[in-house]
């Protein structure tokens, strides 16, 4: 009877979806991506560069093995297989090509795969790929023959193929047309049967010409502005790395909805969740023997009778108190459905009327979908140029999915940027901002403080300019996860120890303290009391503090001069207020209020007269 | 769970005026007596859903009959104490429902006011409470006497007793004598013939009264009914303050500043999730629900738990990782902390990029008395810069990067903390140029089409005396989910079997575009739809609904395809198979399925055939449900029983409807 419980299980699911909505990492997967690195194995890629600068084969291995380790992370169900063409030796499924070495199969990343590329890398590592693959003679169409039988052999349903060439040479049959022909024709097989083929081309002296030879093999781009064949050869590191990474991740909808402007104007777009908080992946069981995965069915049945139920035998309830309010479970959903999915306009703002605070969840990335509703790009177009010109954003409802209840998202509009290098670095579309309703805000009260004067300001500015960085959002990894990855792969590995990890969101105390210098005593000097130690409990919980001994009550007495010298420093908010009451005292002016800044205001008075 | 802890609670008294005038409308208007009912039904709904343990009192003036302490010597007459403080609860729903109605006399409404001082005086004594709040709802108009206002004044600043009013009409907030009847417009009920002499008076004193209260922002709490329906001031009043988070921001290893810290914006959920009770008992106990863990074997050999290990997924690796293993190994830190890692430009941190799902603001900490000044509170905004900080609440939770703004308002300052991503959050997607795209490229005609569509959409608006209006302000509507949720719980909880109500109007409503704009709209909007062809694609892979399926077999349109709710239907099939052979045989085909088993299979095709045979028999659109009802099939494991139905094996469906059938496997 387990197949009932694969029913209730979802159910189950159906309770969680708000959370997933929230997270935005839910996807429909309907198979599996598949990623192919074939890389040229030839002399040339094992060149140095000026400067002990890495081989291009060098940077390679390294970008695959991120590729590797973030898959892992962050979806690890995807298939890579690495393969190396232009080889002496050969290793492949049927050995019935040459020069075609076969490093890892099409299959999920594992811990071990990341030490076989590691293994790659370095003088060791083009020692150890000289003595295990060695170079020899390339065709290109074999090559690409092999990585189709990887595909096909696969049993699996793959939704997404792609495969990614790296090698720096735009010429590598020579003057042999019947090679390049071969490897024309096979590169048109793959691309027929859904593969995608993206070249990474490296720095060569001489300079790489796509036109030669590797035009014909690549797929066409996306879109007509030949984005993808203008690129220069990549000779950093973290350009080739951002480029892979740009191709590698497949961008898949969370949804896809009409922005209806008026009765009858739809436009198609898709919901993209382009950043996803990434949590420590959740506990799997196993049976101990075996290490083996175990499954967990749930079954809901009749205490009484023990049979299992129905999901029509299963109503819902709350209780309130005591009274008990049940619904049937048809009913629990009608009260989420307001509308069917889609986003409605209601009308377009000054984008000076997005706050800043009313953030509750990640944004979306909105862009057309062209597929679904033909002229959906043309529209979406003029409205993103529209809003970027009048600085507008557009306010729409927003219902994500069947039986969800309605948000309300600001639509921003995005303008497409390029790097250097012609790499999109920001897409061109619109960011939904998810709006607070009013009981998403609460009432903060706002506690009442003194103004700080223009010379403390003017310290703190020169604070803050001394620890100047320039932000990336890409710049900080994620301390938990890493180290929890780290954990595992030492024990997949059996290694003594795991990897160190570095915080990246640790402060850096000694640069800051160093680049600060004398500035923190002087910002103290200007804004703390004398003796003053922010670090201290509040006076008030100070009664516990008792193996301290005495503790030394701070002076109250101040000269008139001290205070005259503190009112034209801008300095006198530094005082306590004891010590203020016992000046006013002093002075014998009477306030009523206890007040700081009373207290502030009437010395001020009196001293400034 | 951060700073989600509350204090003490709140005490607050609802006094509604149920007198002869406040029945009194202008035709085809809602008596404001109707308007008040449903402001107090309103929130009491929400404060019993919410289950609160603020403490509530209603108090009715203008009653035929007196009930209260202070009745003497016909003082203090027709001013009835309906309930005392206490929780909120059905009991209370039900009685404002079927017990308050309008009534035949008036009362003077300052002696209703204090009664409700006086009830508030004696109910909460030795008990501590976080606020005090009395909610007067009336039209003013019975004349009061301006005897004792100061003493009254005097009394509610003593015990710190806040007032709200909720009246049938606005208030000027000018002195302007008269009633301008023009500029209020239609949109407010009872304000057709202009106000009384009684009512302005009475006006005059509420303002006196709300501005010895609160100088500033006094009259702010004086809303309308219409207002108080659609937003939530007066939940908002007595909503408890977020726990404050006190902490160190630090620079570098010398410099750190005292703070304090606020959830200040948050995505509120439901607290009370639904539970599952047996169908016929209504009784959560007859349903028992159980896990049991089975190998990935032929024959699901069960295994106890205990016999179970923890263990996780590196890629294509499972690790066995026991719990102590892992709280050994795992990252730990020092706990709380909001240390600057250093600071930025303001144009590098993207909107977008923001993470999380709650804004924390960061005040220097009240009763601090050494705190000498806010300089920490960013007064550095004047370089547009914002600070980038390691966040973490406290030792058991996980450390975040976010950025810190400064935030400078008129009556305070703070810095405002947003989570940003890590690299592991991000997904960097890369789209098609849409400028470069010739096919794409709008037109000028196309162009200058959405231009007058922006600004005939225009939310915000600049109004005589040149202030912006926004006419649509989310922040300030209530969530419509919360809303449609207590509705239905309300009404199901006073009147058990009855179908659940219609949304209510104002609701729906709300969540439309505002009249204003889409009448404005309909030109630009007509003028887009010429310029811009829009076809929809047919999708040959789409998921066909079953009049697609069957569309030779019933002419009759069914009325609920026609809406697209074909996943629906298919949840609802039980219900909908009503014929008896049909559920009959449903019922029948589940049995067989259950027991997994080619010979079982067979049987059910048969069963289906003749399913399928009646079906076209009496003609009936319901049966086609069948196929959606199949596919569930599909979901709960039987793919061998679907593949004999899509291979064709029995010769059920023609050709074409096998077709059908493939698109649905997953």
């Amino acid at each position: 009877m387990a197949e009932w419980n694969a029913y209730y299980h979802n159910e189950d699911e159906e309770e969680e979806q708000e959370e997933g909505e929230q997270s935005g990492g839910d996807y429909k997967v309907t198979g599996r991506d598949s990623l192919v690195f074939l890389v040229d194995a030839s002399k040339e890629m094992f060149i140095k560069g000026e400067d002990g600068q890495p081989s291009n084969f060098d940077m390679t291995m390294e970008v695959v093995r991120s590729v590797y380790t973030s898959k892992i992370i962050s979806s690890h169900r995807d298939l890579v297989a690495l393969v190396f063409y232009g080889t002496e030796q050969s290793k492949n499924p049927r050995n019935s090509f040459k020069h075609v070495y076969v490093y890892h199969d099409l299959d999920e990343p594992g811990a071990k795969r990341v030490r076989d590329v590691d293994g790659l890398q370095g003088d060791k590592g083009a020692q150890l790929a000289a003595d295990t693959m060695g170079s020899g003679e390339t065709s290109l169409g074999d090559a690409l023959w092999c990585c189709a039988n990887l595909y096909s052999d696969i049993k699996l349903r793959l939704s997404h193929k792609r495969l990614m060439i790296f090698t720096c040479r735009d010429d590598p049959h020579g003057d042999d047309s019947t090679k390049d022909r071969q490897a024309r024709t096979k590169a048109s097989d793959l691309k027929e049967t859904g593969v995608v083929i993206d070249l990474m081309h490296m720095m060569k002296p001489g300079g790489f010409d796509v036109s030669l030879f590797f035009c014909d093999i690549v797929s066409p781009p996306e879109d007509e502005s030949e984005l993808g064949l203008q690129l220069e050869p990549c000779d950093k590191l973290d350009d080739l790395k951002k480029r892979v990474r740009a191709k590698e991740q497949k961008k898949r909808t969370m949804s896809r909805l009409n922005l209806c402007l008026g009765k009858g104007i739809n436009v198609a777009v898709g919901m993209y969740a382009t950043a996803v908080m990434t949590r420590k992946p959740s506990a799997i069981r196993l049976y101990r023997e075996t290490n083996e995965p175990v499954r967990s069915k749930t079954r809901t049945f009749h205490t009484q009778t023990g049979s299992l139920l129905l999901p029509s035998e299963i109503k819902k309830a709350q209780v309130y108190g005591k009274k008990q309010i049940v619904m049937e479970r048809d009913e629990v959903d009608t009260i989420k459905r307001f509308d069917d999915p889609g986003l409605l306009l209601m009308g377009f703002k000054p984008m000076e009327k997005l706050k800043l605070h009313h953030h509750i969840r990640p944004a979306v990335f909105l862009y057309p979908e062209e597929d679904e509703v033909k002229g959906s790009t043309c529209l979406f177009s003029a409205l993103l140029m529209k809003c970027r010109e009048k600085n507008v954003f557009a306010l729409c409802r927003c219902i994500s999915r069947r039986n969800y209840p309605p948000r309300f998202v600001a639509l921003v509009p995005q303008k497409e940027e390029v790097d250097h290098g012609k790499v999109q670095i920001t897409p061109p579309g619109f960011n939904a901002i998810f709006l607070p309703y009013a009981d998403d805000i609460r009432t903060v009260d706002a506690p009442q403080c003194p103004v700080a004067s223009q010379m403390q300001v003017n310290k703190m500015k020169e604070i803050v300019s001394k620890l100047r960085f320039k932000y990336r959002s890409d710049a900080f990894e994620n301390p938990v996860v890493q180290q929890h990855y780290r954990n595992l792969e030492a024990l997949a590995l059996d290694m003594m120890a795991p990897e160190d990890t570095e915080d990246l969101i640790m402060p850096k105390v000694e640069q800051i303290d160093q680049r600060l210098g004398p500035l923190v005593q002087e910002f103290k000097d200007l804004v703390y009391p004398n003796g003053y130690n922010p670090e201290s409990k509040p006076a008030a919980k100070r009664k516990t503090d008792t193996g301290g001994g005495a503790e030394k009550k701070p002076k109250m007495e101040v000269s008139e001069d001290e205070l005259k010298a503190h009112m034209q420093n801008g300095t006198l908010g530094k005082l306590t207020v004891p010590i203020l009451k016992e000046a006013c005292k002093q002075f014998g002016i009477r306030t009523t209020g206890t007040k700081k800044q009373e207290l502030l205001d009437a010395l001020t008075a009196r001293l400034g007269s | 769970a951060q700073c989600q802890q509350y204090l003490t609670v709140s005490a607050l008294v609802l006094c509604m005026d149920v007198g002869f005038s406040m029945s009194n409308s202008a035709p085809g208007e809602e008596p404001p007596f109707e308007l008040a009912k449903k402001v107090i039904q309103k929130f009491v709904q929400r404060q019993v859903f919410a289950e609160t343990k603020d403490e509530l009192a209603l108090v009715l003036f203008g009653t035929d009959s007196t009930k209260n302490p202070l009745d003497q010597d016909g003082q203090y007459q027709n001013i009835t104490i309906h309930r005392h403080l206490m929780m909120p609860d059905f009991e209370l729903l039900e009685e404002i429902q079927n017990q308050i109605h309008p009534e035949s006399q008036q009362a003077d409404w300052l002696d209703a006011l204090v009664v409700c001082m006086d009830l508030l005086q004696r109910e909460t004594k030795g008990k501590k409470y976080d606020r005090l709040n009395i909610v007067l709802l009336t039209d003013l108009n019975t004349g009061a006497s301006a005897d004792h206002l100061d003493v009254i004044i005097e009394n509610l600043k003593k015990d710190g007793i806040t007032l709200q009013f909720f009246l049938p009409f606005p208030v000027e907030e000018d002195e302007e004598g008269g009633g301008d009847a023009d500029r209020r417009g239609p949109s407010h009920p009872g304000m057709g013939k202009g106000l009384s002499r009684e009512q302005k008076n009475s006006m005059d004193m509420m303002k006196h009264i709300m501005l010895s209260l609160d100088e500033e922002d006094g009259l702010d709490q004086i809303y309308t009914f219409t207002n108080a329906i659609e937003q939530l001031c007066m939940f908002k009043r007595i909503e408890r303050r977020p726990m404050s988070w006190p902490c160190q921001l630090t620079i570098g290893s010398s410099l750190s500043i005292r703070i304090v810290g606020y959830k200040a914006v948050t995505e509120e959920k439901l607290k009370k999730l639904w539970i599952s009770v047996d169908a016929q008992t209504n009784k959560r106990e007859d349903l028992k629900r159980e896990t049991v863990y089975c190998l990935d074997d032929d024959n699901e050999t069960e295994v106890q738990k205990d016999d179970t290990i923890q263990g996780f997924r590196y890629g294509s690796d499972i690790v066995p990782f026991s719990k102590v293993d892992q709280e050994q190994m795992k990252y730990t830190h020092d706990g709380k902390c909001f240390a600057v890692l250093g600071f930025t430009k303001q144009s590098l941190v993207h909107r977008h990029q923001f993470i999380g799902n709650q804004v924390i603001k960061i005040f220097a900490p009240k009763d601090d008395e050494e705190w000498p000044c806010r300089p920490s509170s960013g007064r550095w905004h004047e370089l547009k810069m914002v600070a980038i900080v390691r966040y973490a609440y406290d030792r058991r939770s996980n450390p975040q990067v976010g950025a810190a703004f400064p935030c400078i308002k008129q009556d305070y300052e703070c810095l405002l903390y947003v989570q940003l991503p890590f690299t592991e959050d991000l997904r960097q997607f890369t789209f098609p140029s849409l400028e470069n795209n010739k096919k794409f490229t709008p037109s000028d005609t196309q162009l200058s089409a959405v231009d007058s569509l922006i600004d005939s959409m225009m939310l915000v608006e600049e109004n005589e005396n040149g202030e912006q209006v926004d006419m649509f302000k989310v922040h300030q509507l209530p969530n419509p989910a919360f809303q449609r949720h207590f509705q239905c719980l309300h009404h199901r909880a006073v009147s058990p079997g009855t179908p659940l109500p219609p949304m209510e109007p104002w609701l729906k409503a709300a969540l439309e575009r505002p009249e204003v704009i889409s009448e404005r709209c309909q030109a630009p909007l007509e003028e887009m739809r010429k310029t811009f062809p829009l076809t929809e694609v047919e999708k040959k892979k789409k998921v066909k609904t079953s009049a697609q399926l069957f569309g030779k077999d019933s002419e009759e349109p069914d009325a609920k395809k026609a809406k697209g709710d074909e996943e629906e239907e298919e949840y609802n099939l039980a219900d909908i198979a009503e014929g008896s052979v049909t559920s009959q045989l449903t019922h029948r085909i589940e049995q067989l399925l259950s027991n997994k088993n080619t010979q079982y299979y067979m049987k059910s095709i048969t069963c289906i055939q003749a399913f399928r045979e009646q079906s076209i028999e009496v003609k009936k659109k319901k049966n086609t449900l069948t196929i959606f009802h199949l596919r569930k099939y599909i979901m709960i494991g039987l793919e061998v029983f679907w593949d004999l139905l899509v291979q064709g094996t029995i010769s059920l469906f023609t050709w074409d409807c096998r077709i059908s059938l493939k698109s649905f496997l997953p």
